[in-house]
């Protein structure tokens, strides 16, 4: 509909000209057309680092999705005050068009904006779930003997999901991870710091808390980022498709070396991580059984025990 | 009056022993409890608030020049961290929309005053209290307890020093100024427009304005409570979030983003007031419509409040909260997007006078465009997974306040300052900075935006070399310097114009609302006549009354054919274009 123009009231008016839709779209479709094709090109520069988990892989497609709806319309809304900067500046012997908007003038605007709205919940809703829905173990993972599943969180987990459960306790500025108890003889604990062993191709649910100030666990090729709380468990998942050393680093803010707070995940075949489990108990068995010994040398001779 | 006889007649006379003593400029001035005078401390301060944060976001961006730098200790760092957040959101964002408020809305809505004016200047001393307490703690230890001081790290347990109490109660007593302003600003609204001024004719500033005191009214409470349990936690063996003991640290959080997003979504309206005024002056055509913008306006300060969860996506509150914090948060992109589509239909056949204030104004809504887009991208939950807590996150929100609160609070200055000093800003000047802010701001955006998307997190001290974001960062501190250069820039423009600028009228830009009709700068009561009101642009009509009469004014016909007629007709001046001047010639004489 074109603009009527009068002296006195404004005059109804629901669309912008021909010429600016066409330029509108033009733009639009020129922009799609160069990030399709920049796309395969620049994946590395302008997204996140490649996933090696089904969870990390939703948040990939998520990220794609809303940045390309994000881009378009940053672009579309430029294009426009661009246009509208450059055709209606004040010329001698020009004068306004007192137009304003008729009734249903924003209906036009408002419906797609309304889908895009809709579309991105829909969609958010559907690859959330995707994501927090737990995959099992593959055949080619660790066939864990527990099918003990603890109560985890938000997470919904199949039955035959045989995961492996680690708790990740964050403190400043470091995290422990506990795995799981297979032998009841000590040592009854087996844990380690900073770096996390799994093995491939096996579903692993993480149960993660903090024993002081908040931290957030986040390894990006492995899912997204989860909170430790203190007095709370946070679980999330993840099922490395691929063996090697995943780095990653808390994002919340936690004090002075919170900037050195980082973890690595090490990825190795089920016999490696079942080696692993059994060097660590040993070393973890040696020096208990050193300490204990220590004390007690210190307890018989009388020495200040450390 | 007749000339003096020799014998006067005895009459009563008022007799004074001195004048008035004048008191100091600067005392004056501190205690004016006048709108206009609150309006220009609050600007003053809030401006001054705005260099100390341009200067610590450099000292920021230093430190993250290369990988593993060591020119600032971490310690440092995070106190240099602390004290930005709060310096850049509660000390400038928030006062800046204020004192704008504070003098031009009394002004728009054709009132001679405002409802509650010591209170009114009670809440900026608050304010300024509040700010020299943050920042008394300069001389020893500032807080160390990050941007919003989530406890438990703020707890007592993990900083006991009394950086962090300056913080809590430096905060507290500005946001208690802020919901004093509040008040007075919404009594004002509510009772002290000019006849015929209903609410679908407010100007579009004063219903942001509006809209931002019933926000503040409704936001700052909450964080006067969380700060308050806090200060009870770290002083008085509270619980509140200290989970040993039963309390939820995720409390507070729920409290501070609360306040928070509330803040974001008042810079929102602030600058869509600001937008919507300028433009439509300087196109010269009315907005395209105001009603939408005002139901824009207000569905914005509705809705995204309530979403503040969509910054705790992260955090153990279950699926069912953070969909609700999603519904909220992609709900804001129709009123945004309708806002936008208005500026823009506005702009549309219209006659832009590229001056700086519009041009700040589309730089803007830009800036905005830019900031909202990516924020509409982290609202999906699995997106704010991978993003939230990282630089790209920190793009968006700086994008929108650098966006909302520099470009929207210069493009308002720009366009109030003939009207608060009857001078206007340097034009070249203004718009240099514009180029430079935004070019710097488009630059950091981008850069951190990049960085954030492979995992850099937000207020680290350091990141290291292997993470591969070496360039992203080296281009990210230039974009902020350049940032830096051009807000600076135009902070040295309104200091210099304040006493040097070129001599404006009373009415340089045209404007449709009433603070244009009276003189720039106003008079102590500012109307001496307040005009009734008949539609959204009072002054475009009295304008047009005027051309009317002076149209059809014929000279009256001459009594004598001899006497030549009068040459002009006379234009009839607006009542109150008259200065208030008129007693203080002869009055003041002390009779001794």
């Amino acid at each position: 509909m074109a603009p009527r123009t009068t002296n006195t009231r404004p005059a109804a008016s629901s669309a912008a000209t021909p010429g600016v839709k066409g330029l509108a779209i033009a733009l639009g479709i020129v922009g799609l057309t160069l990030a399709v094709l920049a796309a395969p090109a620049d994946a590395n520069v302008l997204g996140p680092r490649a996933g090696h988990s089904p969870n990390a892989d939703d948040i990939r497609t998520a990220y794609w999705v809303a940045i390309v709806v994000a881009a378009l319309l940053i672009l579309v809304i430029n294009a426009a005050l661009i246009a509208a900067l450059v055709r209606f500046r004040a010329r001698r012997g020009l004068t306004p068009k007192r137009l304003a908007a008729g009734p249903g003038a924003f209906m036009r605007p408002a419906v797609p904006l309304a889908a895009i709205a809709i579309g991105l919940f829909v969609f958010g809703v559907v690859i959330t779930s995707d994501a927090r829905d737990v995959q099992p173990t593959t055949s080619q993972g660790l066939n864990a003997s527990n099918d003990l599943v603890a109560q985890a969180g938000g997470l919904t987990v199949p039955a035959d999901a045989k995961p492996l459960e680690i708790n990740v306790v964050g403190q400043r500025w470091l995290w422990r991870f506990d795995y799981p108890q297979t032998l009841n003889q000590p040592p009854y604990s087996t844990f380690s710091y900073s770096e996390l062993v799994v093995p491939v191709h096996t579903t692993v649910i993480l149960h993660v808390t903090s024993t002081d100030v908040d931290h957030r666990w986040f390894i990006p090729a492995l899912g997204g980022q989860v909170e430790a709380v203190p007095g709370h468990e946070t679980e999330t998942w993840f099922r490395a498709d691929s063996k090697g050393v995943y780095p990653g680093q808390s994002t919340a803010y936690s004090g002075t070396s919170y900037a050195v707070m980082r973890a690595w995940v090490r990825v190795v075949s089920p016999q490696q991580y079942q080696q692993f489990v059994k060097q660590k108990r040993r070393e973890i068995a040696a020096a208990q059984d050193y300490v204990q010994k220590a004390v007690q040398q210190g307890a018989a001779t009388g020495a200040a025990t450390p | 009056m007749s000339p003096p006889t020799a014998v006067a007649p005895a009459r009563p006379e008022i007799v004074t022993e001195e004048l008035p003593r004048r008191r100091p400029a600067w005392v004056e001035r501190a205690t004016s409890t006048n709108h206009k005078s609150v309006g220009i401390l609050y600007l003053g301060a809030a401006l001054f608030f705005a260099a100390i944060a341009v200067v610590e976001l450099v000292l920021l961006r230093v430190q993250l020049i290369v990988p593993e730098n060591t020119a600032i200790q971490p310690q440092i760092f995070d106190r240099i961290m602390s004290t930005f957040g709060v310096t850049a959101v509660v000390l400038f964002a928030i006062p800046l929309a204020f004192g704008l408020i504070a003098y031009v809305v009394p002004l728009q809505i054709g009132s001679r005053g405002v409802a509650f004016p010591r209170l009114n200047l009670l809440s900026f001393w608050l304010y300024l209290v509040g700010a020299a307490t943050i920042y008394g703690s300069l001389l020893y230890r500032p807080s160390e307890a990050g941007f919003a001081a989530l406890p438990p790290l703020s707890e007592n347990v993990f900083l006991n020093t009394r950086g962090v109490d300056t913080w809590v109660v430096g905060t507290a007593l500005a946001v208690l100024g802020f919901v004093c302003f509040s008040v007075n600003l919404v009594v004002t609204l509510h009772n002290m427009r000019a006849p015929g001024m209903a609410w679908r004719r407010v100007p579009l500033f004063t219903w942001a304005a509006g809209i931002s005191g019933y926000l503040m009214l409704v936001i700052g409470p909450v964080m006067l409570a969380a700060l308050t349990m806090l200060f009870i936690d770290r002083h008085y063996g509270g619980v509140f979030f200290n989970a040993g003991e039963g309390g939820a640290p995720l409390l507070y959080e729920h409290l501070a983003w609360f306040f928070f997003t509330g803040v974001y979504m008042l810079v929102l309206v602030f600058a869509a007031g600001v937008i919507s005024d300028v433009l439509p002056t300087f196109a010269r055509k009315p907005l395209f419509s105001h009603r939408a913008a005002m139901i824009s306006m207000l569905a914005i300060a509705v809705l995204g409040p309530l979403a503040w969860m969509q910054n705790m996506y992260t955090a153990p509150i279950g699926f069912s909260f953070e969909t609700f914090a999603m519904v909220f948060a992609l709900a804001l992109t129709i009123p945004v997007g309708l806002l936008i589509f208005n500026w823009i239909a506005t702009l549309w056949d219209g006659t832009l006078h590229t001056r700086a204030a519009p041009l700040f104004a589309i730089g803007a809504i830009s800036a905005l465009s830019v900031g909202l887009a990516v924020e509409l991208a982290i609202s999906v939950i699995a997106v704010g997974w991978q993003l939230d807590n990282t630089t790209a996150a920190q793009a968006a929100t700086t994008s929108v306040f650098v966006g909302g609160m520099v470009l929207g609070g210069f493009s308002a200055l720009h366009y109030w300052f003939p009207k608060l000093t009857g001078r206007t800003m340097g034009e070249g000047l203004g718009k240099a900075s514009l180029g430079l802010t935004l070019l710097g701001l488009y630059v950091y955006v981008l850069m951190a935006f990049l960085a954030g998307v492979k995992a850099q997190p937000v207020d680290i001290y350091k990141f290291f070399g292997d993470a591969g974001l070496d360039g992203f960062n080296l281009a990210a501190s230039i974009g902020a310097f350049v940032l830096a250069i051009g807000i600076l820039l135009e902070l040295g423009n309104a200091a210099y114009s304040y006493r040097n600028g070129v001599r404006a009228g009373h009415d340089p830009w045209r404007g449709a609302t009433l603070e244009w009709f009276t003189l720039s700068p106003p008079p102590e009561h500012n109307f001496d006549a307040v005009p009734d009101v008949r539609s959204a642009e009072p002054l475009r009509d009295i304008r047009r009354a005027i051309q009317d009469r002076t149209a059809s004014w014929r000279p009256p016909p001459p009594p004598e054919p001899v006497e030549p007629p009068a040459s002009e007709p006379e234009p009839v001046e607006a009542a109150s274009a008259e200065e208030a001047g008129g007693e203080g010639t002869a009055g003041g004489a002390p009779v001794a």
